[in-house]
């Protein structure tokens, strides 16, 4: 950049698309990540303590963790498809390719946001389910699958922000050099 | 006095399992040692205590028996506050803050009890050793503490000196300081009570009172569901105790009416739906009939008064309580990520003994007609369980 920012649209768009790909990319992983470990924290507990006293309970309710991991594994495998489509370029702010990048890297932050929140909550969803589950499968085994049925609900929200982030960054791609 | 500041919040559906998680599956885990009703049916059909017998080593007090050669009633009570006391302890080295203050406050209405009882004990001059027997487990203090407690007299002195040198380091020396203060400026320091036969009766309900409240403030100051489901609970106990304790002033020298206002308000707990209208209107009532008609005025109580007084015999009023209780504790289990659970959870288990030991007793003393008698514990066929499934 050669000429001082003078107003705020300036400013911001004089922000490089990269950091923009790149901070969705940390977005997309980092807080699913967040989701996913927060839902198996609260699942854990009660799974750990419930087992004490009901041992059989302890494998089939690994599956609450397991549901609770997929929601990480999500936004791993859209943080690889987003930082698939970013490519090292060097153009002339005002450019069209820098436009061009430009919205390549707004939309990469976006999916990023989109797939990194319902991840958050779907893991928070599945983990604080998953713990009723546990403690009620210890007293009642028949109530095991019903609630399943509601963990699989919860678990298709992330389902969601990964088909959303997917179609928003359809058209993102970076033009190389 | 001022209430102990929880260390901590409890945590909401979101936070909760971070501390406390592993505890409360403990507890809800324990919930499946209850006897059910199947159990309760083949107890109640026994002939003898050998058949009794049989019937626990299928259910989860098995191994607390194990101790036992014979079965009596006593020695069934012994074993299963044994059982009950060392889950507790389990389970209150597995809590951290506040779930462990939440813990300690259930205890000290036990160490209050035990305290009252050694006083108690004292004064008719029974062997301490025999008196150590009888305390109750989950409120034991140290050995050298618990023995200095007979040696004090029944006089306000005795009663400052006990507080000084024994008292003040225990949980419960807080609730002595306050009844002493209150003593002391109610009295006089000079005056000789009239109450001297049931002032041990008296200090018991004022601790009782001071422990009600406090468990209520710090309940409170936890906020969330613990303080919606504990703080209920806790206020329909204070009411009950008002009412136990105004029913149980007729007849005694509390009933005057010199007394009544000075002596037997201040032992109404400033907690519960029954404070400060109802308790002012109790503070006056002379007889049951007045009790009953202050008692209508508030709904949740004319149902169980009116138990008390249509009934000739069939039921007290304390089964009335008992079974309200109930209703109540278990319907703390109902909800996850609170603190109740821990609370009901030894309410119920102390009424699962208390039902044991009537059931022994009846068998023993070959009652049968009133064996069914007893409030039983998470039944299916409860009435209000019943009426919601219809």
């Amino acid at each position: 950049m050669t000429t001082m920012p003078t107003t705020y649209s300036d400013l911001f768009y004089g922000i490089s698309p990269y950091s923009w790909a790149y901070t969705g990319v940390g977005l997309a992983l980092g807080t699913s990540i967040v989701g996913a470990a927060w839902g198996i924290f609260i699942t854990g507990a009660s799974l750990l303590g419930a087992s004490v006293k009901a041992p059989r309970i302890r494998s089939k309710n690994l599956i609450s963790v397991i549901f609770c991991e997929a929601v990480a594994i999500y936004g791993v495998i859209i943080a690889i498809i987003l930082q698939g489509k970013i490519s090292e370029s060097h153009f002339a702010p005002g450019s069209a390719e820098y436009a061009k990048n430009a919205f390549s890297a707004y939309s990469i932050f976006w999916s990023g946001i989109s797939v990194g929140l319902s991840n958050l909550v779907c893991g928070i969803c599945v983990g604080i389910t998953g713990s009723g589950c546990a403690l009620s499968d210890a007293q009642t085994p028949e109530t095991f699958v019903k609630i399943l049925v509601i963990e699989i609900f919860g678990s298709a929200l992330g389902l969601f922000g990964v088909i959303v982030a997917i179609i928003q960054s359809g058209d993102a791609s970076f033009i190389k050099n | 006095m001022a209430t102990i500041h929880p260390k901590a919040g409890t945590g909401d559906i979101c936070s909760f399992n971070i501390q406390h998680g592993f505890a409360e599956a403990l507890i809800r885990g324990m919930r499946s040692s209850f006897l059910v009703d199947p159990d309760y049916h083949h107890l109640t059909q026994c002939e003898t205590l050998d058949d009794v017998r049989l019937n626990l080593t299928e259910t989860d007090y098995s191994e607390a028996l194990e101790d036992y050669n014979s079965l009596t009633p006593n020695t069934l009570q012994k074993a299963a506050v044994e059982k009950l006391v060392t889950e507790f302890q389990y389970l209150r080295t597995q809590t951290v803050e506040p779930l462990s203050t939440f813990l300690d406050f259930i205890t000290y209405e036990y160490m209050i009890e035990n305290v009252m009882l050694l006083l108690k004990g004292a004064l008719s001059g029974r062997d301490i050793n025999e008196l150590l027997e009888q305390c109750h487990p989950l409120g034991m203090f140290k050995e050298s503490t618990m023995r200095s407690i007979p040696t004090f007299d029944n006089t306000s002195k005795g009663y400052s000196d006990l507080y000084q040198t024994v008292l003040v380091d225990t949980p419960v020396g807080p609730y002595f300081a306050q009844f002493l203060k209150e003593s002391a400026a109610h009295r006089g320091s000079d005056s000789r009570n009239v109450l001297e036969e049931v002032e041990i009766e008296i200090i018991k309900s004022s601790l009782i009172k001071f422990w009600i409240e406090d468990f209520y403030n710090f309940a409170m100051s936890l906020g969330g569901d613990t303080a919606a489901i504990m703080g209920e609970i806790l206020r329909v106990r204070a009411d009950t105790n008002a009412i136990n304790i105004t029913l149980n002033s007729f007849g005694t020298p509390l009933n005057e009416p010199a007394m009544r206002i000075s002596d037997r308000k201040r032992l109404y707990p400033a907690v519960g739906h029954l404070y400060p209208a109802g308790t002012t209107m109790l503070a006056d009532v002379s007889d049951e009939e007045e009790l009953g008609r202050v008692l209508e005025l508030f709904p949740q109580y004319s149902a169980i008064w009116s138990i008390h007084s249509s009934g000739n015999g069939e039921k007290s009023i304390d089964d009335a309580f008992y079974e309200r209780d109930v209703q109540m504790l278990e319907l703390a289990f109902e909800s996850q990520f609170h603190f109740a659970v821990f609370y009901a959870y030894v309410k119920l288990k102390e009424q699962e003994i208390r039902n044991l030991v009537w059931i022994t007793e009846c068998i023993l003393q070959q009652q049968k007609d009133e064996i069914g008698k007893f409030v039983q514990v998470f039944s299916q066929h409860t009435p209000w369980r019943e009426s919601k499934r219809r």
